[in-house]
């Protein structure tokens, strides 16, 4: 319950439709109970041969319960389900807030979207919270409570067992299976993930699977994951629905306690005869109103998960802290940043060989530095090192020579040209995308960013997928610098920013993009080794490393790693 | 070709059963109502002694008890046809995938299908597991309950036949409207679903540029916006239970008045048939309603069944029976006119006739896009041409047998699939062969893997794919090699690696290929300048089609696209 806590804060500010919905929803309840012990006095009363008065006045009481009952159901539909929907634009621009200064660091230890998408999908089924588990059962008491305490005016006994059967459908009936259902959830939970790995691998590795022949194997191995999940998930159902078959049960069965004692009691004297139709029809109707209950389980269930797996999540990340966002005050500096290295060392918590060894590199004011090397050599690191993503596990990274750990993350943000390896574009216009870059930017200062980049074709309101799905990797990569050339800053730290771009293309952007950056320091790494001749500096790192430094014609002379580096791509093409 | 669609039917048995138990179901409920009546009436009409009743009671206790059990029963079959049924879509997509040819889009559409294996099917279970119990249910209760009724008071059977219809007829308008509607909404829906995550997926970029406030309030706009929308399509619905609530409360109120009447009026009905029709006309009315939620329910889960449906209905290759005489040399392999187009004109390749002797070093050159990943699947029988042959030894490729084919052939691609499990046994799924630990350590010898596994902690056992190490490009490549050495194919497949790997594997790389290429015909998808120089044959292909053969120097000489792009925009454009 704990991690649902956060919800509850936020549906408290939709304090009022959730008031109305719950006294809507009672007004509902009530008035079926009303509408069917009415019918069933009128009934009885009939019997007796009454006046024909009586008989109206009941019969128009029963109609008027009716024409209340159907409105108040509709007024409890739209105020939950409206105030459902607010919660839920709240909870997302929460987490949202919540997430942000967790950013960038998540989105390295998570790569895959998945874990986003499920984020998503764990906000989206906490809209059930309201509306299947934190409402109905507050329905549900108050309705019973008004109904016993009018049928206590009759019976006392018969109050006394719907309290007892008040207390089972409600309490214990959906407590006991909800354990149960917290039992099964993971190991339903688990087998799926089996499942979809095993899917996403014999997709993922068809055509080897298929030179191999190992296909048919693998369709075995698939039957029996798929039939254990099925099997779980089977298992979780029965559970589901022997709940709501025993909700059912004693329902009935406190209908026919009520039915039982109310014979009693009328054979004895101790009630009128007139009132016993009237009891057994209230009995039956008060737990067919609260038979939302019998569902309750299983969405407790999926909301606890949802909450439990979000909070989870904000928790191993928050060792960040929450950092005032105080961006807007602080301006860009004026002078290009200079950075150094003192025997930096990173090392990813989980893993057994550091990324960054005992690096140490100085790196002036308006020097242009390349950074070269095979995959896995540590040079995406160090920009998120500069970027001040990750800590250094050992030395220190200092811009200005102040240390980073002093610097306010959003000011060296701030004051950085970045271009990653997957830049983000949203859903939206190319324009909606360079704004970005700029509180203010104009449309001709776009314009002109476009033409250095070689993307004269585009035009600001052309429209881009999400994810800049319909753009391809090299015009993303463009756009990505285009956007970052809007933006302030006299640092600029680009990681592989044209591997997509043909060479030829390239040659122009580097033109543009250096002539940009001539009074700015610049860090570019790059696997590519063509064009880094106009570098102050090439730093050539492997495995954590750096093995060579210096000009390019410097390094070539050497005929070192650099050299063969060198070598190989002049052989390819 | 075999490509008859099994459809997966509703189990009969299944719903047999459910039929009996729905019909058991309604006598139940009949009886319940029949015995509740029965003892108030003696009760409070006939005045009889409590003990007098005490039968009945029991009786009522064990009416209630079946009715509770046959409900459960009901679904329990439900549960099981779902999980049955759901099982079965799984196997028969698996066996449809299994025998599909592979696509160069495949991996693409990866995310998607995976979501057709998991979610999609899993969809498909409240169709099995509610909606038919629900719709057998509802469909055979009403008409159990209005028999009744007929039998006791035909007056209230036929307000019931009157004011019934209205139910589904309501609920048919407002279906169709609530469709209008959502259709109408659509843009509004579709536009804010992804959005959530599109602004989660970009929140590095929002940071680093500083605009988290603005997408935040955007975000709350466009999700506020979002709730009307969906407010709007709700509020339809809303309307049309409260509508079905008013029809349901006009009929009862009918029947009540209708009753009372008669009974104080006319005196010709029994309070114990008016009570008892009392007690019958709501569960009638809302087993009726029950019905249009099923609907309701059942439509989506179509929907599912239909995507799955589409999936099955994929094309499906057909190897043939011949086998491949075991040989001392690597086959010959000829083309015959091949063509293959994928899609609407989206991809093509056209009319190729290529012939490539035993021991023939063959490396295929062009732009990207020009046709050469698909040029060698269709070589190495990963996907069909749509005209023309591949031929092996001077017989359709196709006619021999899939494993007798792929047994002699290794297919080195740029990202080799490494799968979960250890080093040795990501090794050994290279052959077919009984190997020993010496063979293993012996193939990652010579393709200098096992240097990769002398860092590690638990050498050959070390896990790896998903939930194990990573590996890096250049040991994924050495991994690959390893496979072919410890197979020995007679034909290799070879998609060189476009990014320049480091210095050492591409050493490796090239040793390793010189040594494989002793026993076997090399088909390589080139991108290095010596791959080229060395090759007996070079293909050079553009937009599709082949634009010439030969040899490094006179392809040089000859084909000035050729020295273009080998030699200008050499150092230049990868892939």
């Amino acid at each position: 319950m704990k991690n649902l806590f956060h919800t509850m804060k936020v549906m408290k500010r939709e304090k009022k439709d959730i008031v109305i919905s719950i006294m809507a929803g009672f007004v509902a309840g009530v008035t079926a109970v009303g509408l069917f012990g009415a019918s069933g006095y009128l009934i009885s009363k009939s019997a007796l041969a009454p006046p024909l008065y009586a008989l109206i006045v009941v019969t128009s009481l029963v109609k008027l319960l009716g024409f209340i009952r159907a409105g108040s159901r509709y007024a409890e539909r739209y105020f939950s389900h409206r105030a459902t929907f607010t919660v839920l634009s709240h909870l997302r621009v929460s987490f949202f807030e919540k997430l942000e200064p967790l950013a960038p660091t998540i989105f390295q230890s998570y790569k895959s979207g998945d874990l986003l998408a499920r984020i998503v999908g764990d906000i989206e089924s906490l809209q059930h919270y309201f509306l299947r588990v934190f409402y109905p059962p507050i329905v549900a008491m108050m309705v019973f409570l008004a109904t016993m305490l009018f049928t206590s005016f009759y019976s006392i006994y018969v109050a006394a067992i719907l309290v007892i059967g008040l207390f089972l459908t409600t309490c214990l009936v959906p407590a006991y299976y909800t354990i149960k259902q917290q039992k099964k959830a993971p190991e339903v939970r688990r087998k799926r993930g089996v499942l979809s790995t095993e899917v996403t691998e014999f997709l993922y590795g068809f055509r080897d699977l298929k030179i191999y022949h190992k296909l048919g194997e693998k369709e075995t191995r698939l039957g029996v994951a798929s039939n254990e999940y099925v099997q779980e998930q089977k298992s979780a159902s029965l559970n589901l629905i022997s709940g709501q078959s025993l909700h059912t049960f004693v329902s009935l069965f406190i209908t026919w306690l009520v039915l039982s004692i109310g014979a009693y009691l009328v054979s004895t004297n101790q009630l009128d005869g007139i009132w016993l139709a009237m009891l057994v029809l209230i009995s039956l109707t008060v737990f067919e109103e609260v038979g939302a209950m019998a569902t309750f389980p299983m969405y407790l269930q999926e909301s606890q998960d949802a909450a439990g797996r979000l909070s989870a999540f904000m928790k191993t990340e928050d060792r960040e802290g929450r950092q005032k966002n105080e961006t807007d005050s602080m301006p860009p500096l004026s002078e290009p940043l200079s950075i150094e290295m003192d025997h930096v060392t990173f090392q990813f918590p989980d893993s057994s060989r550091p990324v960054i060894q005992e690096m140490t590199l100085s790196i002036s004011s308006g020097q242009k530095i390349a950074i070269v090397g095979p995959s896995g050599s540590g040079k995406s690191t160090l920009l998120q090192l500069i970027l001040n993503i990750y800590d250094a596990t050992e030395g220190e990274v200092r811009l200005n020579d102040l240390s980073v750990k002093n610097w306010k993350k959003e000011r060296i943000w701030k004051n950085t040209k970045v271009v990653l390896q997957d830049n983000h574009f949203f859903h939206g216009t190319v324009k909606d995308n360079l704004q970005l870059a700029a509180d203010r930017v104009r449309d001709d200062e776009m314009v002109s960013a476009l033409e250095k980049v070689s993307l004269h074709s585009f035009s600001l309101e052309q429209p881009v997928y999400e994810k800049g799905a319909n753009l391809s990797g090299g015009e993303k990569q463009r756009l990505a610098i285009a956007r970052a050339m809007l933006k302030p800053g006299r640092l600029w730290l680009l990681d592989e920013p044209v591997s997509s771009v043909d060479a030829w293309t390239t040659k122009q952007v580097y033109h543009q993009l250096f002539e940009e950056a001539s009074q700015d320091t610049l860090l570019l790494v790059s696997h590519r080794l063509a064009g880094l001749e106009m570098m102050d500096k090439i730093i050539v790192m492997d495995k954590g490393r750096i093995i060579e430094a210096g000009a390019y014609d410097e390094l070539l002379d050497r005929k070192g790693y650099f050299y063969e580096m060198v070598q190989i791509e002049k052989n390819l093409f | 070709m075999n490509q008859k669609r099994q459809q997966i039917p509703i189990p009969k048995k299944n719903v047999l059963f459910l039929f009996i138990f729905s019909a058991l179901l309604g006598v139940m409920i009949i009886s319940q109502a029949y015995f509740i009546v029965a003892i108030i009436d003696s009760i409070f009409l006939k005045g009889v002694s409590f003990s007098t009743v005490l039968p009945m009671l029991g009786l009522l206790l064990l009416i209630m008890a079946g009715r509770v059990l046959f409900q459960y029963v009901n679904r329990r079959i439900g549960v099981q046809m779902a999980a049955d049924v759901k099982q079965a879509f799984r196997r028969s997509l698996f066996h449809t995938a299994a025998r599909s040819s592979f696509h160069s889009s495949f991996t693409s559409q990866s995310g998607k299908k995976v979501s057709t294996v998991t979610d999609v099917v899993d969809e498909t279970d409240s169709y099995y597991s509610q909606y038919i119990p629900q719709i057998i249910q509802t469909s055979l209760i009403p008409f159990l309950l209005l028999l009744v009724v007929f039998t006791q008071h035909v007056h209230s059977g036929l307000i019931l036949l009157i004011t019934a219809p209205f139910i589904p007829i309501f609920m048919v308008i407002v279906g169709l409207q609530t469709k209008k509607k959502s259709e109408e909404q659509l843009d509004q829906l579709s536009a804010f679903s992804g959005s959530f995550l599109d602004a989660l997926q970009g929140l590095t970029t929002l940071k680093l540029y500083g605009q988290t406030e603005r997408q935040k309030k955007k975000m709350e706009t466009s999700s506020l916006r979002f709730r009307d929308a969906t407010m709007e399509i709700l509020k339809i619905a809303f309307t049309n239970s409260f509508m079905l609530e008013v029809i349901t409360m006009l009929g009862i109120g009918i029947v009540a008045l209708e009753l009372a009447i008669e009974l104080v009026i006319y005196e010709s009905l029994s309070f114990f048939t008016a009570f008892f029709i009392l007690i019958l006309v709501p569960e009638f009315y809302t087993s009726l309603k029950e019905l249009g939620t099923a609907f309701h329910n059942g439509r989506s889960s179509l929907g599912a069944v239909k995507k799955i449906e589409e999936e099955r209905t994929e094309e499906v290759s057909m190897w043939g029976k011949e086998t491949l005489s075991i040989m001392d040399r690597p086959p010959l392999i000829e083309t015959e006119n091949i063509s293959f187009t994928y899609g609407e004109k989206r991809f093509s390749l056209e009319h190729m006739n290529i012939h490539i002797p035993p021991y023939q070093q063959v490396a295929i050159v062009g732009r990207s896009g020009s046709g050469k990943s698909t040029l060698l699947h269709l070589l190495a029988g990963l996907i069909v041409p749509t005209e023309g042959q591949v031929k092996v030894e001077g017989r359709r490729l196709l006619d021999y047998e899939e494993n007798e084919w792929f047994r002699h052939l290794s297919y080195i691609s740029q990202h080799p699939y490494i799968f979960s499990g250890t080093i040795a046994e990501n090794i050994v799924i290279g052959t077919d062969r009984e190997v020993t630990k010496k063979d293993i350590e012996e193939a990652a010898e010579r393709s200098g893997f096992a240097e990769v596994v002398r860092d590690l902690p638990k050498g050959y056992e070390t896990a790896v794919g998903e939930g194990g190490r990573g590996l890096s490009g250049g040991e994924m490549q050495r991994l690959a090699l390893a496979r072919a050495f410890l197979k020995r194919p007679s034909v290799i497949m070879f998609d060189e690696p476009t990014n320049g790997l480091d210095v050492k594997t591409e050493q490796i790389l090239k040793k390793s290929m010189n040594e494989l290429r002793k026993s076997a015909t090399v088909i390589t998808v080139a991108h290095r300048l010596h791959t080229v120089q060395e090759a007996d044959k070079i293909l050079f292909l553009d937009h599709g089609r082949l634009i010439a053969a030969g040899i490094h120097e006179e392809l040089l000489n000859r084909v000035e696209g050729y020295r273009e792009m080998v030699l200008i925009e050499r150092g230049g454009a990868n892939g």
